[in-house]
């Protein structure tokens, strides 16, 4: 936020020099308490003795870790990375023309709002809408069987196929703002320079448009890929008996199991590795990049406003 | 159903609120499931000797005990599964009952009483109800099966069965259909029964505790383990007679909640006039067909004037649940998380 203009412009006003920190101090408490504290705490508990019925007895051992070495966490955290990739693979199929139209439609507002209609209503609500039209005596199985096309109803609950399904549908908004906050700033002429200068209209947007949105195709990536990877409610609902993914694990160890440190270290696992993967995507994309548009073509210190915060 | 419970529940905190302002002086501190024992029946005890309750509640076993060893003490009484009385037996948590200063003890069934394992001889824990998870059938769509765990054996019901996502639950019936005990210690014994879930596992549409009674209830599962209660709540009453709710032949897991007196509990008796008020068959029976279940109770039992989900005689084939030991849960878990995780 801070740039070397605003700073320069800051020095003549004074005493308000710099009153970037004390903007923040809310935001630092809060995260400070909220997140950094039981992070500590979960980072400890790992290494700890689970208790004889849950929490965790102060001997320091290594025990929960060599439990993760185990095939079966293999397994999970394996149907986890398909499960998340899929759905993120498909979700961004599906945001990226949907947030183009978004930002060259003239009623963007409406469309907007359009978009944010399913936050209006509870998400497991929203879960059980689905089992309600998808179940083997939902709306979509009286349908196929009244126009005669199936005479046994067909299952398309409780499978890999539907966790992926309800997964994307629920976070497709996520992944249309920020793309289309990022394409609504782009310099729609450019395409037409691309035409005139001879690309196809195909090669225009896959060599002009997306490059300068890359910024907002990684940000809908993170903001779909990371809560999906923690996916607990969806997979539970419609999950079958092979749709266990990692959050459930957590959960289950947490309060059936009652392993404490295992969960922890499952926890403290998934959050290194997105967070690990998080860092090599920025630094792969240059760090500058996340929600703002990308490229020689902003380079030139245009300095856009992050669309990560426009589309919030 | 729930409903009602809750608009109970909510009466009852009012009028709790509005004691709380009378005179007297004599108090108890309850510690108990969540829509247990019906607000007014706590109410006319209040009435009867003028203690007032003060209740506390819990929705699982867990929470209760983590709460207690938490230091959340002032609680005089709690009322937990018979696998918790014994682990807050040996961890010292319990007071010692007098059974002979509860004129209304002679109540309770002596043949279930024979039966606890997890305190043998009552010395520390009053019965108050008991239950056991069993099978649901909709008649409507499934013929041709026994009352037997293996009806879970029958892949044409593939896609429209579910089993509890409950590792003590599941483990259980598994152990049972091979005639062993549910709180079988013997890791050979828990391979077989874990193979035997993985034999039933290709037929089960889902591990499910959460919606699978609302799902039954719809029609699109017609065959589930589960806990009478749920199911019944969730069924629409005018078609209850398509559903067979059994217990299966080979034996169900089974548990009983019972009153128990906290170490250093302040109002020791106050406690034991509840406890006794409790076992009274008038109560015992507003209790009992307030739950839609057999009652522990024999001469409550004639005094209900709803029909229980089904008959105390069916729990015979039951078995307590115990507390595992360290070493067997984690045995336990190990195969419950292959089952749930898939080889």
């Amino acid at each position: 936020m801070n740039r070397p203009g605003d700073r320069a412009g800051g020095g003549a006003l004074g005493s308000v020099r710099e009153p970037g920190g004390l903007y923040a101090a809310p935001a630092t408490l809060w995260l400070t308490v909220f997140f950094l504290a039981p992070l500590a705490i979960i980072v400890a508990y790992s290494f700890l003795t689970p208790g004889a019925r849950g929490g965790v007895e102060w001997t320091p051992t290594l025990d929960a870790y060599r439990a993760i070495a185990n095939p079966t966490f293999a397994k999970v955290t394996l149907n986890t990375i398909l499960v998340a990739i899929g759905a993120t693979a498909v979700t961004l199929v599906i945001a990226l023309p949907c947030g183009y139209y978004m930002a060259r439609s003239e009623r963007q507002t409406l469309l907007l709002m359009l978009v944010m209609i399913p936050f209006w209503t509870n998400f497991l609500i929203r879960i059980y809408a689905w089992i309600a039209i998808l179940g083997n005596e939902g709306f979509l199985n009286d349908l196929l069987r009244a126009l005669g096309l199936v005479d046994e109803s067909v299952r398309f609950l409780y499978n890999r196929g539907a966790v992926m399904l309800v997964l994307v549908y629920t976070y497709l908004p996520y992944a249309i703002l920020p793309l289309y906050s990022t394409i609504d700033k782009f310099d729609f002429s450019l395409l037409e320079a691309a035409r005139d200068l001879g690309a196809s209209k195909l090669g225009a947007i896959v060599r002009v448009l997306l490059p300068n949105v890359k910024g907002g195709i990684l940000t809908a990536f993170l903001f779909t890929f990371i809560p999906i990877f923690g996916a607990y409610a969806v997979p539970l609902l419609v999950g079958g008996t092979e749709s266990y993914m990692l959050g459930n694990l957590i959960a289950d160890e947490l309060t059936k199991s009652r392993d404490w440190p295992l969960a922890s270290a499952i926890s403290l696992v998934i959050t290194l590795v997105t967070t690990i993967g998080v860092l090599l995507l920025l630094r792969a994309n240059g760090a500058s990049t996340l929600g703002g548009p990308a490229g020689e073509a902003s380079a030139d210190g245009a300095a856009p406003e992050p669309a990560v915060g426009g589309a919030r | 159903m729930k409903k009602r419970m809750m608009i109970a529940a909510f009466a009852a905190t009012i009028g709790l609120v509005a004691s709380a302002c009378g005179g007297s002086s004599e108090k108890l501190y309850l510690f108990n499931w969540i829509y247990y024992i019906p607000d007014d029946v706590i109410e006319d005890f209040t009435e009867e000797t003028g203690i007032k309750v003060i209740v506390d509640s819990y929705a699982s076993n867990e929470e209760m005990y983590n709460k207690i060893v938490a230091g959340g003490s002032g609680y005089d009484i709690v009322v937990p599964s018979g696998d918790y009385v014994s682990i807050m037996i040996a961890e010292g948590l319990l007071e010692p009952i007098d059974t002979s200063r509860l004129a209304n003890f002679g109540n309770l069934d002596p043949a279930a009483l024979a039966r606890i394992g997890f305190d043998p001889g009552n010395r520390y824990s009053v019965p108050f109800m008991m239950a056991a998870a069993g099978v649901s059938v909709n008649r409507t769509k499934v013929s041709g099966y026994e009352h037997s765990w293996n009806v879970f054996d029958r892949s044409d019901l593939g896609g429209r069965m579910t089993m509890l996502d409950d590792m003590r639950e599941v483990l259980g019936a598994a152990l049972k259909s091979l005639g062993y005990s549910v709180n079988d210690p013997d890791p050979a014994h828990l391979e077989e029964a874990r193979l035997v879930v993985e034999r039933w596992k290709p037929n089960l549409v889902k591990f499910d505790a959460e919606s699978f009674a609302k799902s039954f209830a719809s029609g699109e599962f017609w065959v589930v383990q589960g806990y009478a209660e749920n199911v019944f709540i969730e069924y629409p009453e005018d078609r209850r007679d398509e559903v067979d709710f059994f217990f299966p032949k080979e034996g169900v897991p089974m548990y009983m909640d019972s009153f128990c007196v906290l170490e250093g509990a302040k109002n020791a008796d106050a406690a034991y006039r509840f406890v006794d008020y409790m076992l009274r068959p008038d109560v015992a029976a507003r209790v009992a067909d307030y739950l839609m279940l057999p009652s522990p109770n024999v001469p409550a039992r004639a005094l209900m004037t709803v029909t229980p989900n089904y008959g105390f005689d069916d729990l015979a084939a039951g078995e307590f649940k115990e507390d595992l030991g360290q070493e067997t849960l984690k045995l336990y878990n190990d195969a419950w998380r292959r089952i749930r995780v898939g080889n």
